[in-house]
């Protein structure tokens, strides 16, 4: 799925250089659950931006399905996380005036699907993770639980190939957190999904096939058992 | 469809900012309409003005100057001195040049003149009863009621040609106007507020220069003066009336009114009129609005230039105002158009987002300032201002004269100043191509604000985006 090459991004912060990502060498296999931890501010997001395409590494090849996605436009760019990669934020990042159905429909909106079938994967979507009683609903009408699962459900409903979490459970409670986890866990088991998520949890990060962890922009790996 | 639902949602959310920036909108707008309606009054009342004194269809006017009366002691050839009996006086008097009447057919065929008419426009009926000898006071001073000479103006039409010369501007409100086999007859046309105020209709009678002629019509002129008291036919005129020092006015004429070819012939038929009569004074209708003084003229310069530019700059503000705040709003949805990147929207469609909203928010700004140009407008035209246009040497005008008696007989003196005053209600005509403008307008500012947040939007790094702490 992913092969990072000696992939370095630095950031240019008036006289000072901020190396964000220092050579980093990462393979990422199909359908593999990789965790990612770190200190704040040592690239755990910026490897996560990286891998998803919004963010250009500063050299470095960063291979996604066999293409440099350090080569492609903007527009390819777009296209690719439009059709192959699903983003899952800490924050859930809901469109606040639009519904949960027609978050999740948002989705779709970039791949040209005609309205009667995207608001009917929408729906089904979020019947499967719950919320099926909860599609008319604002954000600001849904817990912090639902409202992630809103966000995971905009970000399965175009059935993409990876998922990115940065720190999915991050804003929530320990029984919800548990929840989210076991329901990324079973998607990623139902559907084959690579599946790579950014956590300061240990107890999340456990459950992962791999821990890789990010230290000064360099990553170190930990394997897991079962 | 999402790109609606969106734009409906978003803009419900944030409606007292959108209804701050169509309210900015709006009054610029209103403002434009509001100025642009002033200055349409005002041009139509300065055509109005142009029409009383010039008549519908006239593009050039040719006078001659009179010669200046002299002052006299005896009877000045118009009125008689006193003698044994109390004289009843009734004399039509012409009191600026003459042109012969031959020059009306031969200003017709010079080349670019469409039609020409001639006619006697500043008569003057003037009654009195000069006191006999006996009635007399001492030193010679004579009764009250000699002092007041009864006077209204006359003016003399050429009955076979009505379509040009002030005349053309008055339309009939009873009666019927002149027809070409009047020209003999001894009929009148009253104006409108002259009839009013003695008490004439259709039908009645009017005395001029002792004989009695039948009332035909009565004619409404135009606001903006420049009307006669009562029209009767040229021929009759020439027969009854006097010219400057009791000369015949047989063949002819004070005015002749003419009407170019077309708008661009009218300089060239003025000098060629001016090269046949060098001594006459001939105006066009652009020379005369040029000489428009008064409130009214104060009133074009204020619609025209502050006006203009207060709109404009009210304008400008409005837009610059407007795209402000529609860029601080796409700054504070940085992370939402992240997230909408980050999952695969392209930047052209966020920013025709932006602009959707922008172009609603103009729309509103049309509508509430085009109500508000129209509210300013009703005022206006409401309250009806009225304003004065005074004319400095009005073509045909004679100088006004003080008539005064003593002992021996009539003096005149001229009085000071030849400018004709007239009042005019100011009006605020709103058009369609007024409404039309401030469509537009705040169309036009929708999307210049649009076009500066979709800017934003568009140059918004998603990675930068997402990671802004709001």
């Amino acid at each position: 799925m992913y092969k990072l090459d000696f992939v370095t991004k630095t950031f240019h912060k008036g006289q000072m250089n901020v190396i964000a990502l220092n050579d980093v060498n990462l393979d990422i296999a199909d359908g593999e659950w990789l965790a990612v931890q770190g200190r704040t501010g040592h690239g755990k997001t910026t490897l996560l931006y990286t891998l998803g395409a919004l963010d250009r590494p500063t050299s470095g090849t960063v291979e996604f399905d066999g293409q440099d996605l350090s080569r492609l436009t903007e527009a390819q760019l777009t296209q690719i996380r439009a059709s192959s990669i699903g983003f899952i934020f800490q924050t859930f990042n809901l469109i606040p005036t639009l519904s949960a159905l027609e978050n999740v429909e948002s989705a779709l909106i970039p791949l040209g699907v005609k309205t009667d079938e995207r608001r009917d994967r929408a729906a089904r979507t979020l019947a499967d993770l719950g919320l099926g009683n909860r599609l008319r609903h604002l954000p600001a009408e849904l817990s912090g639980g639902q409202q992630q699962r809103v966000g995971i459900a905009r970000a399965l409903v175009k059935e993409p190939r990876v998922l990115l979490a940065d720190e999915p459970t991050g804003n929530l409670d320990e029984d919800t957190r548990d929840e989210i986890i076991s329901l990324l866990e079973k998607l990623w088991q139902d559907h084959g999904l690579t599946l790579v998520i950014v956590t300061h949890d240990t107890s999340v990060a456990r459950r992962a096939q791999r821990i890789a962890t990010v230290s000064h922009g360099k990553v170190t790996f930990r394997t897991q058992e079962g | 469809m999402f790109f609606l639902t969106y734009l409906r949602r978003e803009l419900r959310h944030r409606a007292r900012q959108g209804l701050v920036i169509a309210v900015g909108l709006a009054v610029g707008i209103g403002l434009v309409v509001v100025v642009t309606a002033a200055a349409d009054g005002v041009r139509n009342a300065q055509a109005a003005v142009l029409h009383a004194l010039y008549g519908v269809g006239t593009d050039i006017t040719v006078t001659t100057p009179g010669g200046k009366a002299p002052s006299h002691t005896s009877g000045s050839g118009a009125f008689d001195s006193p003698g044994q009996n109390a004289q009843h006086v009734d004399q039509l008097g012409a009191e600026i040049g003459l042109v012969d009447e031959s020059f009306v057919s031969r200003i017709a065929h010079l080349h670019d003149v469409a039609a020409t008419v001639g006619g006697l426009a500043d008569l003057t009926d003037t009654s009195l009863t000069i006191p006999s000898l006996k009635q007399l006071g001492p030193g010679g001073k004579p009764p009250a009621s000699a002092l007041n000479p009864v006077e209204f103006s006359v003016d003399a039409i050429d009955t076979a040609h009505t379509q040009l010369g002030p005349y053309a501007s008055g339309t009939l409100s009873s009666g019927r106007g002149f027809r070409a086999s009047d020209a003999h007859a001894y009929v009148a046309v009253v104006d409108y507020d002259y009839a009013a105020a003695h008490k004439i209709t259709a039908g009645s009678s009017v005395t001029v220069a002792g004989h009695r002629f039948t009332v035909i019509g009565i004619s409404r002129q135009p606001q903006g003066g420049g009307a006669s008291d009562v029209y009767i036919p040229l021929a009759v005129a020439q027969q009854l009336g006097v010219g400057p020092f009791g000369a015949s006015l047989h063949g002819m004429v004070d005015t002749i009114y003419a009407t170019a070819a077309s708008a661009a012939d009218i300089a060239t038929v003025q000098q060629e009129i001016q090269a046949l009569l060098p001594s006459a004074t001939v105006s066009t209708s652009s020379s005369l609005a040029s000489a428009i003084t008064g409130s009214l003229s104060s009133a074009s310069s204020l619609a025209n230039d502050l006006g203009r530019w207060l709109a404009i700059a009210v304008l400008g503000a409005s837009f610059a105002v407007a795209s402000l705040l529609i860029m601080a709003a796409v700054g504070r949805r940085t992370r939402e158009f992240g997230t909408l990147k980050a999952i695969g929207w392209r930047s052209r469609r966020i920013m025709s987002q932006v602009m959707g909203e922008s172009l609603v928010i103009g729309a509103a700004g049309a509508i509430v300032g085009t109500a508000l140009g129209l509210g300013g407008a009703a005022v206006i035209n409401a309250i009806a201002p009225t304003v004065s246009a005074t004319v400095g040497l009005v073509p045909g005008s004679p100088a006004p004269e003080n008539v005064s008696f003593n002992g021996s007989g009539s003096h005149t003196t001229p009085a000071a100043g030849y400018d004709q005053t007239v009042a005019v209600h100011m009006s605020a005509p709103v058009t369609i191509s007024v409404i039309i403008l401030a469509v537009v307008l705040a169309l036009a500012g929708g999307i210049i604000a649009g076009s500066f947040g979709s800017w934003r939007a568009a140059r918004l790094d998603p990675a930068t985006a997402l990671s802004r702490v709001e």
